[in-house]
């Protein structure tokens, strides 16, 4: 069942403004593609619009969070990264109470292409000190971590894509900063997040006719990074692989093989990108020419792994 | 007896030792803080966008008795006080150091002041050099957008930033007709506190936009 990350937002934004009272949310000239509109419309006296300016956006954010509100902003992956020295110096540096929530990350952005599709925010959202970092894999996952977002006294970045979300949870009892596992096994292990989780699954199943026994885990919180859990799963196999719909270049990739270099010396095979995007009129295809279709990851694995 | 020193003496002598660190931006900035502080009141919030004048802000908490002699001599120890203002330091709500954010965060605080019905001016002092800074004009933007006649800005116009005259680095007038243009009321006056004062009370009788105090440094 394929479902839509930024309705998921939407609704679950307009569910959490009733709860909470202080949730403000700020917006910088995309609220019909981010879905904030339903909050717009919902709360009006509590939506705020910056046009097109992302940097005023997060700034601002600041200003609401020190006088006291939660303030969500949310625009495209990649043009909310265009405020990450703000981001760093006044958002995470002052350990503000900001939530960054962005859509259209990864390629889900297929027909905008390279531009608008954002391959680095994990990356450099996670070097930063007091940053929560979270990547959910499905729609049914976005309501209860966001609730636990908001929750959270500090800043966060939470990663959505637009319109492609394969059904992974039917009821998901998720908690922030805990890896989530949905299925084990002993010969390697299989970390993802975002949309690769449900790809992993697929893949897991692949390797199972091969004989080949696949643990599944859904890393929806990068950062901070569940070690125990990890540490845990990852005695059990010798290899480990990364899935993530970004660069294998300091997001989850890197977190997983920091971790285990340091703390379990392990080979680390890590699934992603390493260049910018391209326009396509279909977001799957686009996901195959990158190699991050459950069929092309299966077949690197019985390569690597034969 | 104990002898009177004035606040530009006291923020050479903190600046001596550490090469002069952004002196004159501290100094043209000393009558303008002394204005802001003197005048802030309990509901009011008043942001250093221009970070770079936090020796002039020391100088003034010292005036204020709020911080002591060794405190003010700490500045850029390791530590001791930090060199551009940190959130938690007294009446620091958010750290500055990179230009061009403060008029946004005032915008949030006066959004959020009147959703709340809360009263209060923000102040925001900033640099005429800051005003290279592409976000200050979205900001500005914003806050006309939103009427927010609670948000005051004080650009000390020195004429200089960092490597030599504001007009040879980026030519910034006419600088009242640019924050006219955006939907600001501006005032104009020169760096003297009394000045200051009066125009931070005359901003108060403006209402349903914000407004844009230009301080100009006519002493060379």
């Amino acid at each position: 069942m394929i479902e839509s990350f930024r309705e998921a937002f939407g609704r679950a934004l307009v569910e959490l403004g009733r709860e909470e009272g202080r949730l403000v949310v700020l917006d910088a000239d995309v609220k019909d593609s981010t879905k904030t509109v339903y909050f717009a419309r919902a709360y009006p006296e509590r939506f705020f619009q910056v046009g097109i300016s992302e940097q005023d956006m997060v700034s601002m954010a600041a200003g609401f969070a020190i006088a006291g509100k939660i303030p969500v902003a949310s625009a495209f992956a990649a043009f909310l990264m265009r405020a990450w020295e703000q981001i760093r110096n006044t958002v995470a540096r002052d350990n503000l109470n900001v939530k960054l929530v962005s859509t259209h990350s990864g390629f889900s952005d297929h027909m905008d292409g390279s531009s608008h599709q954002c391959l680095e925010d994990v990356a450099i959202t996670r070097v930063l000190p007091n940053m929560t970092v979270v990547v959910p894999a499905d729609a049914p996952s976005v309501y209860p971590l966001l609730k636990q977002v908001v929750e959270l006294e500090g800043p966060v970045y939470m990663r959505l894509g637009r319109d492609y979300a394969p059904r992974v949870y039917e009821k998901p009892e998720l908690e922030l900063g805990k890896a989530s596992v949905l299925r084990e096994g002993d010969d390697i292990l299989l970390i993802a997040n975002g949309v690769m989780v449900s790809v992993a699954l697929d893949v897991a199943k692949t390797l199972e006719e091969k004989e080949i026994s696949a643990g599944v885990v859904d890393l929806h919180t990068v950062k901070p990074l569940d070690e125990e859990t990890l540490l845990k799963l990852g005695s059990r196999v010798e290899t480990i692989v990364t899935l993530e719909e970004h660069s294998v270049y300091g997001g989850l990739g890197g977190a997983v093989a920091e971790l285990f270099s340091e703390k379990m010396p392990k080979r680390v095979i890590r699934i992603g990108t390493t260049e910018f995007g391209r326009s396509s009129r279909d977001y799957v295809s686009l996901l195959d020419r990158y190699g991050l279709t459950a069929e092309k990851v299966s077949r690197r694995l019985e390569g690597v792994l034969a | 007896m104990s002898e009177v020193v004035s606040p530009q003496v006291k923020l050479r002598a903190m600046l001596g030792g550490v090469g002069n660190f952004h002196l004159d931006s501290s100094e043209t900035c000393l009558e303008i803080l002394a204005a802001v502080l003197e005048r802030k009141g309990e509901k009011d919030v008043v942001i250093l966008s221009k970070g770079h004048s936090a020796p002039a802000f020391y100088v003034m908490l010292h005036e204020m008795g709020l911080l002591t002699e060794d405190e003010l001599y700490s500045f850029a120890n390791i530590d001791g006080l930090p060199s551009h203002v940190l959130r938690g330091l007294p009446f620091i709500e958010v750290s500055s150091g990179s230009l061009g954010q403060g008029i946004s965060v005032a915008n949030g605080i006066a959004l959020a002041k009147r959703g709340d019905g809360k009263e209060g001016n923000v102040y925001v002092v900033l640099g005429d050099g800051e005003l290279d800074e592409g976000q200050v004009w979205e900001a500005a933007m914003t806050s006309a957008h939103y009427n927010l006649d609670n948000v005051v800005a004080i650009i000390d116009r020195n004429y200089f930033q960092l490597t030599g005259k504001t007009e040879e680095i980026l030519r910034k007038e006419p600088i009242d007709e640019k924050w006219r243009a955006f939907g600001w009321a501006v005032i104009e006056v020169p760096n003297e506190k009394e000045a200051i004062q009066a125009a931070l009370d005359y901003a108060d009788k403006i209402k349903g936009k914000p407004k844009a105090i230009i301080v100009r440094w006519e002493r060379d």
